[in-house]
Parts: structure tokens; C-alpha cells; sequence
């Protein structure tokens, strides 16, 4: 058996190594989820580096990706609009005052009776929505609109950019402390929004991260893979070195006995559990800068069910999650800014599986820090059958423009030259 | 396998040979995981001819696997079978989602035929249904991998394509079932196009979403209550019979169900369609980004056997595919299933009930029939590539006795070094797990690891399996 190598393979190997380094912009673009497709690739290198624990504390920002396309005519319901009753015979929530109606926010919007609980933070002033709101990519296809609207392209759609622009945000300002973990993903995979972002993991229970094995020869094996990681290419380097670096600030937070403020209580959900770790690991100070959660499953082709089927025990789901969070943080709005959307919106007319079919313009959901809620923002473009884009609700108010409120107003410190590659923003006045 | 690696049974890879060798980066690629016994008959049956014997999967005797899965009673039923033997009252679909779920990975660990396993997974995410869904598509999933996915895997593509249009699975899945005229549902039309045939940027719009639907209006299932209860049904009364146009082709009225397979006939033969399929077939068996070349070759055979899956692939693996993408300094990342299924191979552990695995494969975020969305799990570096805590860890648990019903045999772990210089345990290790292909720096961890432990027992040897399993070398295709 020959055991020993020539030093020959031994270069040849190192070589391998550094050349797969050098691949990994390249190859990340392409290989991210698998779904960009292009040759000639702008290289999304991190703009500015800085030094750790060179900024200040910042509110963190709590992003929750609603994938499948919420159906925001039924969430915030435009009760005003007559348009919704002939498009929708069978599906649209009801007046107020009517039997199972909506209940009221501001006189033509109200909220679906399921999602009654969202009232305790807009009636505080601390929720806002923001309708027809979306991405001015045209697609219907879920795949290509999460794409451009996570790597905030959507002018471009064939953009092979392939960091996130939550990734281009926290590339672009200094670390708010000197935590080792800038992001999580309350996941299993990353989400392409935190893609190439330093100091980021996805972890789908914060409360269960430890490296398993003997005890006795765990500092040697952590110490070799460590080493080895260090060697390999993108992103599994830095990934190694930031769970290493993150085992023993999570293990220090007591999520199992944590024990939410104000009587406040989470559902006994995935997102119940998401939206407490997200509560505790805020309270817990370790400079967390963004916490993100996908929150599946809103693809309602078929029996959606608004009042009493799957939409309404979904959207029951999110509205006592973030009531409970809301609660929990009261008093503590300055420490986050949370914001809810999907990649698109649900067509307006109803199918014959009383269903909606993908859609454009939707809702979007920001609460927290400096947010100016109790209110419906933006244009309402009307169901009128000639007001509609295609069949859907118009987008008359960008999601980046959103975003860009939330980051600057909300959050601070942040080059949005560098998130929204080439947009000029409008100011909206939802975060200020 | 380890105690097989040692002594005279271990094949003799020198490293340079390891590093471009054919033989060895095929047994990688087209199994779910190296075994030096594998590894041994493909080099004595040479490339071409295990290969060629991996595509004729009918013809290899499975019979051991068989006498596993013989266990599991839901395997060969029709829904109204299931229904009627498993019923819902007393939690039955759950019990048919755990034995399929249980089939495919032993299925996975055990069987000969291990390039049809990885074919079955490439088309199972291709035609992914979302198996844990409701109690409904935990009984038609079961249905759909035996008749649409196993059944065509390596047969024509407009059969596949077909036999999933019609399946009860994926017609419940994406609401085709009740797509009716003057309304219709145009949920699977779109991703028949987007995910199952033309690429999103394959040359559709969004008329031709509606246009396919209203095709496809009144392809449904059978009502529960018959024998073929949850089969394909073509129900004329609520098909759109008049006229479309679809990719520019005029569909004219009165065609009933035939509507629904020009429209199958349309897509299956778009050379975009042949395109998309050579490529994401060369991403998951080659490489993240495969040589344009490699593609094209791949979907003109495609195209001129009128979409034979078994030729498509036949392709894809070959030496020249190999060379083009140059695989051997290619670094895919193993997704976890292929990895932790991997590890149980390599190391000849032994599987007396898949549950255990099963959860460690939730755990990682890959526990097959679980992905909701109908795109299928990602094959791509930068999906995986951050969650690698699980990687370790099951590594750890799986070394320790930690997964239950999953046992790597003591003698094997007592005899991995038997008459094995000291400085030479890593290099040991690496030919049994790998057949010599870890990178030289990752060797020299893994011994330096071994030299710093007072005495290298059987506990020593678990956690130096371990630590091979959780380096970047035993992460790649």
C-alpha cells in the first residue's frame, strides 16, 4: 500500500484549494438555490470592512418573509372598495358589522377577524401597514420574485447579484458590538437575503446549539476543525469559525426558562417559538443585528379559507405571535424594527377552487422603533377593473422604499447606496 | 466499509491515482455514499461497465433490500387501500409517511441498484410534492414515488412528465383537481411550465399560465369511496373545450383530454425543456457550474433519444463529462441527506429501523417528502453551506451510538488500526471513508488529532470517525 505522498500532490492539493477560493464569487452566484443564470457577473465583494465592535448599539432588525404570497385582501381588508365584493363573490371578508365582518382601522381598511389580535400594537400606534405595496418585478413566478426582491434587484430580473441586500446592509455599516453573531435565521437553510453576509447563521432552534461528542476530546477536535475550515472556500469557511464563535454566547441565554414580560404569551407554534427565541436573544444584548424568519405555506391556490380554513388559522398563527412579541418588548420599542411581507400579492378575482392565484401589489407590516403605525400607508390605486395591473392590485408603493425607511430611520447607520444598488428612494413617512 | 478497508480486502489507491481517478469520483457521484466494497467491483468491472450496470437497475438482484422493506405494508397499496388498512381515524397516514419515509432511506443505505437511488431523488425534487402536506398527500405521495417517480426515473421523460400530470399526489399538491373552466386554478400549470419542463425563462408568458390551465381543466381524481379512488380522472363536464393557444400553437375546440397532452407533447420536447434537464442533471451529479459543452452534449442526446432519462444519464456520467468539468478539483457540497446516508455507508454501520436517521435528518433540515414549496429542496452551495453545527454533530452521534437504531460495529471500530503504523491512522481512515481522496492538509488534522490522544482505543477510534466525517473533505460530492 503506498502510504506516503510526494510533496508534488501535496502542492497540487494546496492548489486545488486556493483556486476554489478564488472561484467562490463566481460560483456562489450560480449556486446559490440554482436559480441565477448569466456568465458575465458584477463581483459583490463587501464594500467596507470594518473593524469589529467599532459601532454602536443598533434596534435589530426583525425580517419575517411571509414565502408563497400572503393574500393582502384578506389580511387588511379594503372594505371600502366595492371592487372587492364583485371580484370576490365567495371569498372577500365582509364590513364591519356584517356576520364574521372585518374589524375596523381607519374607515375603508380593516383587519381580518382572525388577525383581530394585530389591533393591540396598531391601536398603540406601534403597527403600521402599508397596502399595494410589492416589487416592480413583473414575474409571477415565486421562485424569480424572491430572488430579485431578496437581492434587491427587481429593476434588473436578470441581475446575477448574489448577496442579499439585508447581506449589502451590514456588509455596509460597522457591527453594533462585539457579539460574534451579526444574523440569524431562525432556519434551516440561509435565506438568500442574509446571503454572503458577515457574521451570519442560520439556526433553527438558538436554544439547542452545541457541539456534540466526548467532552474530554472536544477542544481537539474543535481546534481541528478549526483549522480545517480555515482552509476550505466559501461559505463554509466563515461558517465554521461563526458557529464556533457562537456556541457559547447561545448556550449563556436561557432560552428553555426564558419568561416572556408582560404577561405576554406566544403561541404554541414554530412561529410562536421563532418570535420568543427572537425576544429573548434581543433582550439577551449580544449585539444581534438582524433576526430573520421564512414563514412558509401561504400559496392559497385552493379552499383558502379566509373566516374559518387554512388562511385564517395561518394568519390567527401570525398576528398572536407578534402580539405576544409586541407585548414582550413593550417598552422596549426601541430595540427593534420588524417589518412582515411576502414576495408578491394574490389576484384580485377569485379562481373556481375558491382560491387566488398569484397576484402583484400586497401588504406589508412594520413594527417597532420610530414607526408611525395605527395608520394604512400608501396609495390605494382601487379595484376598479381599470385600475388593475393584469388582473392584480397595482404596486404603487415600492417594498424598497419601505426598507429604506426602516434602515435609515429605524435602524441608522446604514449606505443605502450600497443595499438598493442604483434606486432612488421616495419617502413614504412610515418610519421617521 | 471500515473493517473491510483493513487487510488484504482494501483496494490498493495509491494517491496520486485517487487524485484523478474516474472510478473513484463516479463511485462518489453515482452511489449515496463510497463504500471500499463498492469501490472494489466498480474497479474490477471497470467505469463503463458499472456504470452500465448501475442503468440497468431491473437486472441487479435486490433481494436483501426487498426482504427490509417487506415490513412496511403500505408500501405496495393503492390509496383506497390505504385508506381502508391505514385508516386516517387512527392516525394511519402518519404511519404510511413514516414507512416511506423509512423505505427511502434504507432504500438509500442498502440497495444495489444505488444509481436509480440517487435518480429517484433527483426526480423526486424535480416533481417535488410537499409529503407531509395533510393526511391526503401522505397516502398519494406514497402512490407517486411508486408509480411516477420509481416506475419512469430512467424511462422517457414525457412518461414522467405524464405520469405526474396525472398523479393523484401531484394533482392534489398544485390544485389541479379543481381546475374547472370559466375559472381556472392556475397553480400547476405555472409550475408545470416554470419547474417541471421550461425554465422560468424558457419562453412562456403569462397568457400561455392561463392557456395551459384552461388545457388542463377537468384532469382530476377519483372521488374516495371506489377501488381507484385518488387515480387520474378526465372529467368533460368541467373541461374548457374551446379553442386555445399555447407557445404560439393553436389548440382547437373539442379536444377533451387530448388538450391537456399537446400540451405534455409541447413541453416534454421544447428544447428548453432538454436544456433545463441537462443542466440541473449535471449540477446535481457533476459539478455547481458544469461546462456549457458538457450541457449541450447532455441535452442533444437528450433531444435525439426523444428524452430517454437512461441515455440522458448515461451522458452525464461519462469520462468525458468528467474531464470537461474536470470533477476531480470540483467542490459540491453533499447535501445533508447524501452526507449523513454517506457516513452510515461508509462506515458499515448497521440499520435495524430507519427512524432514528430519519430525525437526524430533520434535524438537518433534510428529511426527505418534507420540502413544502413545489421547487423541490436546493441543490446549491450557498442554501447548505452555513448550517454545518448538524453535519457535526450527527457525525458525533452516529460514531457514539447516539442515533437509535443505527450501530457501527465495535469489531470494526476495535480493528481500524489493527497492524496500522501510528502515523499512518489518518491515511487509514481515509481510505476506508473515502477510498483516499481527502484532502492532504484534512489527513494531517485528523492525525494530528490522533497523535495527541494518550492511547488510541475503540472510544479514540469513534471520535476520530467522527472528526473525519465533520472535516471539509468528507462534505464534498
Amino acid at each position: 500500500m503506498a502510504l506516503s505522498r510526494p510533496l508534488e500532490n501535496d502542492m497540487s492539493h494546496e492548489k486545488r484549494e486556493a483556486h476554489a477560493c478564488a472561484e467562490y464569487w463566481k460560483l456562489s452566484r450560480r449556486g446559490f438555490l440554482g436559480a441565477a443564470s448569466g456568465a458575465a457577473a458584477t463581483i459583490a465583494l463587501p464594500r467596507v470592512a470594518f473593524a469589529r465592535g467599532g459601532g454602536t448599539p443598533r434596534p435589530t432588525l426583525v425580517g419575517i418573509f411571509l414565502r408563497g404570497a400572503i393574500d393582502g385582501l384578506s389580511t387588511v381588508v379594503p372594505y371600502g372598495d366595492a371592487g372587492l365584493y364583485t371580484a370576490r363573490p365567495n371569498l372577500a371578508v365582509g364590513a364591519p358589522g356584517t356576520t364574521d365582518g372585518a374589524v375596523d382601522l381607519d374607515g375603508y381598511f380593516g383587519l381580518n377577524p382572525n388577525a383581530a389580535a394585530l389591533l393591540t400594537p396598531f391601536q398603540a400606534n406601534r403597527l403600521a401597514f402599508v397596502h399595494a405595496c410589492g416589487s416592480p418585478d413583473p414575474t409571477r413566478s415565486h421562485f424569480d420574485a424572491m430572488r430579485t426582491m431578496e437581492t434587491g434587484t427587481p429593476d434588473n430580473p436578470t441581475s446575477t447579484e448574489a448577496a442579499g441586500w439585508l447581506a449589502r446592509h451590514l456588509q455596509s455599516v460597522s457591527p453594533s458590538g462585539t457579539g460574534p453573531l451579526r444574523a440569524i435565521a431562525q432556519n434551516d437553510l440561509m435565506p438568500r437575503v442574509l446571503a454572503l453576509a458577515p457574521n451570519s447563521l442560520p439556526i433553527l432552534d438558538p436554544g439547542n446549539f452545541a457541539l456534540a461528542g466526548a467532552p474530554a476530546t472536544e477542544a481537539s477536535r474543535r481546534a481541528a476543525i478549526s483549522d480545517a475550515y480555515a482552509r476550505t472556500i466559501e461559505p463554509l469557511r466563515s461558517a465554521a469559525s461563526n458557529t464556533l464563535d457562537s456556541i457559547s454566547t447561545l448556550e449563556a441565554i436561557d432560552f428553555a426558562g426564558y419568561v416572556p414580560a408582560n404577561g405576554a404569551v406566544y403561541p404554541a407554534s414554530p412561529f410562536g417559538a421563532v418570535m420568543r427565541n427572537t425576544a429573548a436573544l434581543i433582550k439577551a444584548g449580544i449585539d444581534l443585528e438582524v433576526a430573520h424568519y421564512d414563514y412558509g405555506g401561504w400559496d392559497h391556490h385552493n379552499d383558502q379559507g379566509p373566516l374559518t380554513g387554512t388562511l385564517a388559522g395561518m394568519l390567527g398563527d401570525l398576528a398572536a405571535g407578534l402580539e405576544a412579541f409586541y407585548l414582550d418588548m413593550q417598552g422596549m420599542e426601541d430595540r427593534y424594527v420588524l417589518y412582515a411581507k411576502s414576495e408578491f400579492g394574490r389576484r384580485v378575482a377569485e379562481n373556481g377552487s375558491a382560491g387566488t392565484d398569484h397576484g402583484s401589489g400586497g401588504i406589508m407590516m412594520v413594527m417597532g422603533n420610530r414607526v408611525q403605525g395605527g395608520q394604512v400607508h400608501g396609495v390605494w390605486p382601487t379595484l376598479d377593473p381599470s385600475q388593475l395591473d393584469n388582473g392584480d392590485v397595482r404596486v404603487e408603493t415600492d417594498y424598497r422604499d419601505v426598507v429604506a425607511e426602516i434602515l435609515t430611520a429605524g435602524i441608522g447607520g446604514t449606505d443605502l447606496g450600497n443595499v438598493f444598488l442604483g434606486h432612488g428612494t421616495t419617502p413614504l413617512g412610515v418610519v421617521v | 466499509m471500515l473493517q473491510q478497508s483493513v487487510g488484504a480486502t482494501a483496494p490498493k489507491v495509491d494517491r496520486p491515482a485517487a487524485l484523478r481517478d474516474p472510478i473513484l469520483a463516479l463511485v462518489h457521484r453515482a452511489t449515496f455514499g463510497y463504500t471500499t466494497e463498492e469501490h472494489a467491483r466498480a474497479r474490477s468491472m471497470g467505469f463503463e461497465g458499472w456504470r452500465d450496470e448501475q442503468l440497468a437497475p431491473d437486472a441487479i438482484n435486490d433481494s436483501a433490500l426487498d426482504a427490509e422493506l417487506a415490513s412496511f405494508g403500505s408500501l405496495p397499496l393503492t390509496f383506497a387501500q390505504m385508506l381502508s388498512a391505514y385508516p386516517p381515524s387512527s392516525n394511519g397516514d402518519a404511519v404510511v409517511a413514516t414507512e416511506l419515509r423509512s423505505a427511502r432511506i434504507l432504500r438509500a443505505v442498502l440497495s444495489r441498484r444505488q444509481l436509480f437511488e440517487r435518480v429517484v431523488e433527483f426526480w423526486t425534487d424535480h416533481f417535488n410534492i410537499d409529503g407531509i402536506g395533510s393526511a391526503q398527500l401522505r397516502y398519494l405521495k406514497s402512490v407517486d414515488d411508486r408509480e411516477v417517480i420509481r416506475t419512469h426515473a430512467l424511462g422517457r421523460f414525457r412518461d414522467l412528465l405524464g405520469a405526474s400530470a396525472k398523479s393523484g399526489a401531484m394533482l392534489v399538491y398544485l390544485d389541479n383537481a379543481s381546475n374547472v373552466a370559466g375559472a381556472p386554478n392556475e397553480n400547476y400549470a405555472r409550475e408545470l411550465m416554470e419547474l417541471h419542463t421550461l425554465g422560468s425563462d424558457g419562453g412562456y408568458s403569462e397568457t400561455d399560465v392561463v392557456e395551459v390551465a384552461r388545457c388542463l381543466t377537468g384532469w382530476t381524481i377519483r372521488a374516495v369511496g371506489s377501488g381507484a379512488a385518488g387515480t387520474f380522472r378526465f372529467d368533460a363536464n368541467t373541461h374548457d373545450d374551446l379553442s386555445k393557444i399555447v407557445l404560439g400553437v393553436p389548440i382547437p375546440p373539442g379536444g377533451g383530454q387530448q388538450d391537456g397532452e399537446t400540451v405534455l407533447d409541447l413541453l416534454a420536447s421544447h428544447p428548453n425543456t432538454a436544456a433545463r434537464i441537462a443542466r440541473k442533471m449535471c449540477v446535481f451529479f457533476l459539478d455547481y457550474e458544469p461546462a456549457q459543452t458538457t450541457v449541450d452534449r447532455v441535452a442533444a442526446r437528450f433531444l435525439e433519444t426523444d428524452g430517454d432519462l437512461r441515455e440522458t444519464l448515461r451522458e452525464v456520467l461519462s469520462r468525458a463529462s468528467f474531464e470537461e468539468i474536470d470533477v476531480w478539483s470540483a467542490k459540491k457540497l453533499r447535501r445533508p441527506m447524501h452526507m449523513a446516508l454517506g457516513a452510515v455507508r461508509s462506515t458499515g454501520a448497521s440499520v435495524a429501523a430507519a427512524v432514528g436517521l430519519a430525525g437526524e435528518l430533520q434535524l438537518m433540515g433534510h428529511a426527505p417528502f418534507t420540502w413544502a414549496a413545489p421547487n423541490g429542496f436546493p441543490d446549491a452551495l450557498g442554501a447548505w453551506g452555513t448550517n454545518l453545527l448538524p453535519r457535526w454533530s450527527f457525525a458525533s452521534r452516529l460514531t457514539a451510538g447516539g442515533v437509535p437504531g443505527a450501530l457501527l460495529p465495535l469489531s470494526s471500530l476495535s480493528q481500524l488500526f489493527a497492524g496500522v503504523p501510528a502515523n499512518r491512522r489518518a491515511a487509514q481512515l481515509d481510505r476506508a471513508l473515502t477510498g483516499g481522496r481527502m484532502a492532504p492538509a484534512d489527513v494531517t488534522e485528523l492525525q494530528a488529532f490522533l497523535d495527541a490522544q494518550p492511547t488510541v482505543d475503540v472510544n479514540v477510534a469513534r471520535e476520530a470517525v467522527a472528526l473525519a466525517l465533520s472535516l471539509p473533505s468528507t462534505q464534498w460530492l
